[in-house]
Order: C-alpha cells, then structure tokens, then sequence
C-alpha cells in the first residue's frame, strides 16, 4: 500500500474539511477547503484511495509544506 | 585483469581467408582493440560494483540509457593514462574519467559527456585537449555542430593533486565556463546530476537550459559538509545541504527532480522534443492527433463564480493543450506560478500561467525567478508564449519584502518587456497591478484576450475604493455602508466587456473556444518567427 500525503502550498487556515478519515477518493476529490490571502483554496487528492489520516482540523492555522491529509492506495 | 592480453595476430581470420595483412598492422589493430577493451572496463569490477550498491548507474549504462541503441560515437575512448613495461610496451590503461561523444536522442543529434566516477571519483583529467566537461572537448563538439549538449555530471570537479602533477597551482578560469556560457545563446544545454556534484560540475549544472537531478542518490552544493565543517563549524549531511528537497523545491538551483535515474532520461528527451537544434532553427513540429478546433464544454465552468475560490489551473491546462504534451519546468519551486512546455496543433508552446491554489496566484520572489528563466528559455529558441492570467498582483507583507518580491518581479516585467518572441495574454480572472504588466509583451503585437470571468486594473475596485476614497467613507454616518455603495457604483466599470468594447483589450472569448484560438495563434506565431532566426543579442542591465 502505497501512501500519498498532501501538503499545504500555503500558510493559512483550515476553513472546511469535507472529508473524513476513512472515506474513499478519486483523483481531483476536494478533501478540504484552506482559506488563506483571501481566497478559499481548495486541497485535492492527487490519486485514488482511502484517506488514512487527517491531522488537522477546521480552524486551525497551517504552514507551508504542513501535511493534511494522508491517503492509502 | 587490466593485464593487456593479446590476441596473437590471425585468431580470428579463418585460415582461408589468404589474408596477406602485414604483422605490423595487425599489431596495431589488436593494441586498437586491447585499449577499447581498456576504455569499455571504465575503473574495474570492483568500481562498477561499488557504484551500482550506490544506487548508481556507470557513466556508460547511462549513456546507452539516454540515447539511440547503438547511435553513440566516442570521442577520445583513448585518453587515459597507460602503464608501460621495461621494454616500453603496453600493460595497461587506466581510462580518462570522463566519457563523451555524438549520440542521437528520437533521431537528433547531441553530444553528450559524463564523469566517469569509477575512475578517481570522475576528477579532471588534465590533458592537452580537456577530456573533462567543464570548457572540454565536449562543448567543442555541442558548438560548432551547433547541435544541443548534454551534461552527466557525476563528479566533485578538481582534485588538489594536480598541483603536484603540474608543478603550479592553476589561476580559476583558466580552464573556464566561456564556452559554456557562449553556449547558452546557441544551443540547447540540458544538465542531469546523478551523484553528488560541488565545484566545477555543480556549476556547469546551472550553466544550462534545463537541469534535473535523482531524489535520493544525487546531491549539488556548492562545497560539501566537509568544508562546511572546517569554515563554519556545523555538522550538516549531505543530503540536507543539497539533496533534491533544497536544491530542487526549496532553492531552485536545479529545475526539476526525478525518482531514478531512467526517469531522469525520460524528462532529458521530453525537454529535447521540444527544443532546436540551435537557435538557427525553429522548434520541432510533431503530427497530432488532438483536432485542433476541439471545443471543451468543462472550460465554460470550470472558474468558481465566487472570485475568492480559487480552481485548479492545471487541469484548465491540461483541457486546452494537445494531449498529454505538457512538460512542467520546476514543478515544486515558485508554485505560484507553472511554466510548462505543451503542444497545440503538433508545435512547441510555452506556457506560463498563475497558479490560484498558491496564495491566489499573487507573485513571490521564486515565482517570478522561475517566469524569467522560462521567458528566456522560450525567447532564446523562438518558442512562442501564452500567458494563462490570474495574478492578484506581488505577493504582500514582510516575508516577501524580505524576499525582495518587488525588485524580483519588476525585474521579470523586464524581461518581459524584452521578449521578442510572439506572445499571447489570456486573462482568465484576474489581471492586476505590475505583476499583471509581466504577463504581456509590448512589442509584439500584443494580443489581449480575456475569458468573461476577467477583470484587470492597478488594483481591484475592492480594496481599492477604501485607499483612493479613505476620507469621504471615514465622514459618513456609516463608512461599511459607504464603502459598499461606491463599490457598487465602480463595480459595472470593472466589467471585460467594457473594456473590450473601448477596444482596449482585442477580444473576449468563450472559453470553450480556447483551444482552437491558441492553436491558430501559434500556426501564424510560426510565419513570423521563421524571420527572425538566429541568438538573441542580449542589451541592457537587468534591475
């Protein structure tokens, strides 16, 4: 099983997690929603699978380069 | 094993061949073979082995990974250094540790030279004509064929023992990068680290158009920990001071990282598809089977309605260009904006596009030094640009001043402002203050585009009502109510169609049309370019 994490591209907030741990994805799936200069920024999944963790949680502030969400193909 | 064994003269002509060659001449084709023989043994079993546990290929394995089967023409298999007995005949050669020669990579040809690290760990190999990479034998042969170089860079440069061997200490330059750098202006120049590269080669691996490196087994800096510790006293390894994760995604002295080393070679013939042969010929044309008047529903929809959503601009991309033609120059450095190399109707295109996933597209420091080595790349051999716009302007606040966001990107103003190359801007969103201004080129014809989800200015009408109207909202009863009304007031102005219809942009487009107007752009980019063929003179002093 292979593992993908996604990284955040921005330092922000997490404003929605559509997701949960668990649940299936396909490539292009929005897992989450981060809200940073502005902007709502959408995190999809880069491949299929199930999403294995999500270390973060609506509110909370992320860095550049944190993980949020790991998926499991 | 490197004992010379020779075949004694007539093993291999049949008896009745009659053959009446001299023994002479014989002689002297099994000493030919016995040195090829040599040459092909590289640094020995031992060397060989040490260098694959590594996770590393030989010099030789990946030139004959890269190129054509059997299309590889060596240059100097014969340099080396050979060990002679009493009676001055040959025992042994110990090859030089830098292989090179003409190749042809999909039919065209290059030529190419690596380390050849199972011999002294690839140190130069001082000889009259340089065997090395760095000012050697190997740029002769990319210059004055005028046919793209490749560099396979595996190796720490100069050793401190040619001071022994020469008898004097060599003055840097001596044995430069001129040729190196006369090359940027000629010919395509596509480096690969494959091991760990400081000195000489690691700055021949920036001396190029294109660079890739292992994640992994391959490392740049420009001084390794050990010289790290003796100046600065830190302990660091040498994967954390220039493995792929700073060298590629943090610091962008190499453009893109690849898994292994095949992939590396894949990504080198990708770029090469794409590129002359010089900069006296246009780029590659290929057939495509991807129609060129193919309308794509999914682009009417695909910007969110609400203007602080952000979508996602590759796969907008990846609708509009030919299939699966696109190549990403650093694809994890400056992701604010992707420059990628694509096809429309079967001819090269480069692409620049903001990136509104990344801090809404606004542009950094990285992401306006990725845009103007990718604007010089495509400038330099007559590969057209499209701007895909939605850039809220530079990049803000204290971390990007201390970047020096504004002079980085004012300096990519300029460059654009010096392409002579024709470009297209289609703004799909928003088209904003100077960084707005490096998405066109003056001096062309110019062509503006915009999708109906366009909008552009110095600076949007939010925001910028409260900067140019501070007073008067601050004096009324209610400043948000008032701010709001005059937003709604100067919001209608802000309309693409307004504009168009001033004339001041050439057209707005229904996205679905995309593809086929970009494809027509570049047909008819092509009729010009044909006229202007040759380098590009380089003028004036970048800010």
């Amino acid at each position: 099983m292979a593992k993908e994490e996604l990284l955040s591209d921005v330092t922000g907030t997490v404003w929605k997690i559509e997701m949960a741990v668990g649940d299936r994805v396909e490539d292009g799936d929005v897992v989450m929603i981060l809200e940073s200069m502005k902007m709502e920024i959408p995190v999809e999944a880069t491949g299929a699978g199930v999403i294995a963790e999500l270390p973060v949680a609506a509110g909370e502030s992320v860095e550049e380069g944190d993980v949020l969400c790991v998926i499991e193909s | 094993m490197r004992d010379r064994v020779m075949s004694r003269p007539g093993d291999d002509v049949p008896a009745d061949a009659g053959t009446t060659a001299v023994p002479l001449e014989e002689d002297r084709l099994a000493e030919l073979a016995f040195r090829r023989e040599q040459a092909q043994a590289m640094g020995g079993p031992e060397a060989i082995e040490k260098q694959h546990k590594a996770g590393r290929l030989t010099v030789r394995e990946r030139i004959a990974m890269l190129t054509d089967s059997d299309s590889f023409r060596e240059v100097g298999t014969l340099a080396g250094t050979g060990k002679y007995d009493e009676n001055n005949r040959l025992v042994s050669v110990t090859p030089a540790p830098y292989v090179a020669g003409l190749a042809r990579i999909e039919g065209r040809p290059v030529a190419l030279g690596g380390e050849d690290f199972t011999v002294r760990g690839g140190t130069t190999f001082g000889s009259q004509r340089r065997k090395g990479g760095q000012g050697g034998f190997v740029e002769d042969l990319a210059f004055h064929y005028r046919i793209p170089l490749v560099n396979l860079i595996d190796g720490a440069g100069g050793s401190v023992t040619s001071i022994k061997r020469r008898g004097h200490s060599v003055f840097p330059g001596v044995h430069g990068f001129e040729r190196s750098v006369q090359l940027l202006g000629n010919v395509p120049v596509v480096s690969a680290v494959l091991g760990t590269a400081a000195g000489g080669p690691a700055g021949r691996a920036i001396l190029s158009h294109f660079s890739v490196m292992v994640r992994n087994t391959s490392q740049i800096f420009a001084a390794g920990p050990p010289v790290v510790k003796r100046s600065l006293g830190q302990t660091i390894d040498k994967d954390k001071l220039g493995g792929a994760r700073v060298a590629v995604d943090e610091a962008g002295t190499i453009h893109n990282a690849a898994d292994t080393e095949a992939e590396v070679f894949v990504q080198i013939r990708r770029f090469l598809s794409f590129m002359p042969a010089n900069v006296w010929e246009l780029p590659p044309v290929i057939s495509s089977d991807d129609p060129v008047d193919r309308c794509e529903q999914g682009l009417a929809s695909i910007v969110p309605e609400k203007r602080t959503q952000a979508y996602n601009m590759q796969r907008l991309l990846r609708m509009v260009v030919d299939n699966e033609s696109m190549f990403e120059i650093q694809p994890t450095f400056g992701k604010a904006v992707i420059t990628t190399l694509a096809r429309l109707g079967g001819r090269p295109v480069g692409i620049i596009a903001n990136n509104p996933m990344v801090y809404g597209g606004a542009m950094d420091a990285k992401a306006a030094r990725k845009q103007i080595h990718f604007m010089e790349l495509c400038d330099t051999f007559h590969i057209p640009l499209i701007f895909f716009v939605d850039v809220p302007g530079f990049m803000v606040g204290e971390k990007a001043e201390l970047e020096g966001t504004l002079r980085e990107g004012m300096r990519a103003v300029y460059a654009a402002g010096n392409l002579k190359i024709p470009t297209l801007t289609l703004v799909i969103r928003k088209c904003y203050g100077m960084a707005g201004m490096a998405t066109c080129n003056k001096n062309d014809v110019d062509l503006k585009l915009g999708w109906p989800s366009a909008e552009w200015g110095s600076l949007p009408v939010e925001g910028g009502v409260a900067a140019a109207f501070r007073r008067e909202i601050l004096a009324a009863p209610d400043p948000a109510a008032k701010e709001r009304e005059m937003e709604a007031e100067l919001k209608p102005f802000a309309s693409p169609f307004r504009t168009a219809e001033a004339f001041a942009v050439e057209e707005i487009i229904d996205p679905r049309e995309t593809r086929p107007v970009l494809c027509e752009f570049v047909a008819l980019a092509e009729q010009r370019l044909r006229t202007e063929l040759g380098p590009r003179a380089r003028c004036g002093v970048q800010p």
